[in-house]
């Protein structure tokens, strides 16, 4: 079975990516602070009553994350905060700041006006509840 | 599974070393690397180790200070469901980092905010640079 949810653009799925999202090579530029863009990894994952887009957004707060819906497609950015301690001196580094971007195609199955996002310790959860007509419904068998 | 007990860090000890990771520091290359992502910085009075550790609560990390070593522990509990897609790791991680300077036990401290963490480690006094005052022999140059 498809998946009711996919990704524009949809590349190869990386799991296991130790390095917990796909770098783009696009950075982008104009804004103050040159701040690289990069595909957040991410978990789709279906449960009973819809599916859930889990989404690692480390250093995202919540005022820097936007979820636009536009038409049938989901578009999540979210800006990272993150910034090292005062004037320190680099040892070693393995992350930065970075803006987090990645799009998605809702099928007709998800009710858009019941989607909930919940943003938590660095993690979105974007919730996508089945429209009431998609649900998995019994069909009763009646006697003749 | 994320089950990592390789990745001993060792802080630069010689100004060559530092100098060499400096060189590699300002490429983020997409290089495989160990699980969560750290970052090390140091000024006068300490080192601050940020870990980027999205989507796991701050209860569910073990943070432990050895004689020699911090040692980061800790596990992401994957969610129930039928999977479409899967990027994020989940299970258990644990990194090492060696630490070769004394550092000060009880003003250790650690904070999470947005899903990285950050631990203070402060220098121990013993180490810490000083200024060393000149004196001035007493009644001044002839």
């Amino acid at each position: 079975m498809m998946p009711d949810i996919t990704e524009r653009n949809a590349s190869v799925a990386r799991t296991g990516d130790a390095s917990g999202a796909e770098r783009s090579a696009s950075v982008r530029e104009g804004s103050a602070a040159r701040i690289e863009r990069v595909s957040p990894a991410t978990d789709i994952i279906e449960q009973a009553d819809g599916f859930h887009i889990l989404m690692d957004l480390p250093g995202v707060p919540p005022e820097g994350l936007t979820i636009d819906l536009e038409e049938n497609e989901v578009t999540v950015t979210g800006r990272s905060s993150y910034a090292p301690a005062g004037s320190d001196r680099r040892m070693h580094a393995e992350f930065d700041a970075v803006e987090f971007v990645r799009t998605f195609t809702l099928s007709d199955m998800v009710d858009r006006e019941r989607i909930r996002a919940v943003l938590k310790d660095g993690m979105l959860n974007l919730f996508l509840p089945k429209a009431e007509a998609a649900k998995p419904r019994r069909i009763e068998i009646s006697q003749g | 599974m994320v089950i990592d007990f390789s990745t001993l860090y060792d802080m630069p000890k010689s100004f060559e070393s530092m100098f060499d990771e400096m060189s590699r520091l300002h490429s983020f290359s997409s290089r495989r690397t160990a699980y969560p992502l750290l970052n090390v910085h140091e000024n006068d009075d300490g080192y601050t180790v940020d870990v980027s550790v999205p989507g796991v609560a701050p209860g569910d990390v073990e943070l432990t200070l050895t004689d020699r070593n911090l040692i980061i522990k800790g596990e992401r509990k994957p969610t129930e469901g039928r999977y479409f897609r899967q990027e994020r790791l989940s299970g258990s991680f644990q990194r090492i980092l060696s630490l070769n300077v004394p550092v000060d036990r009880d003003r250790v401290s650690a904070r999470s905010e947005n899903g990285i963490l950050r631990v203070t480690l402060p220098k121990a006094e013993a180490v810490k640079p000083r200024k060393i005052a000149i004196e001035a022999p007493a009644g001044g140059v002839q």
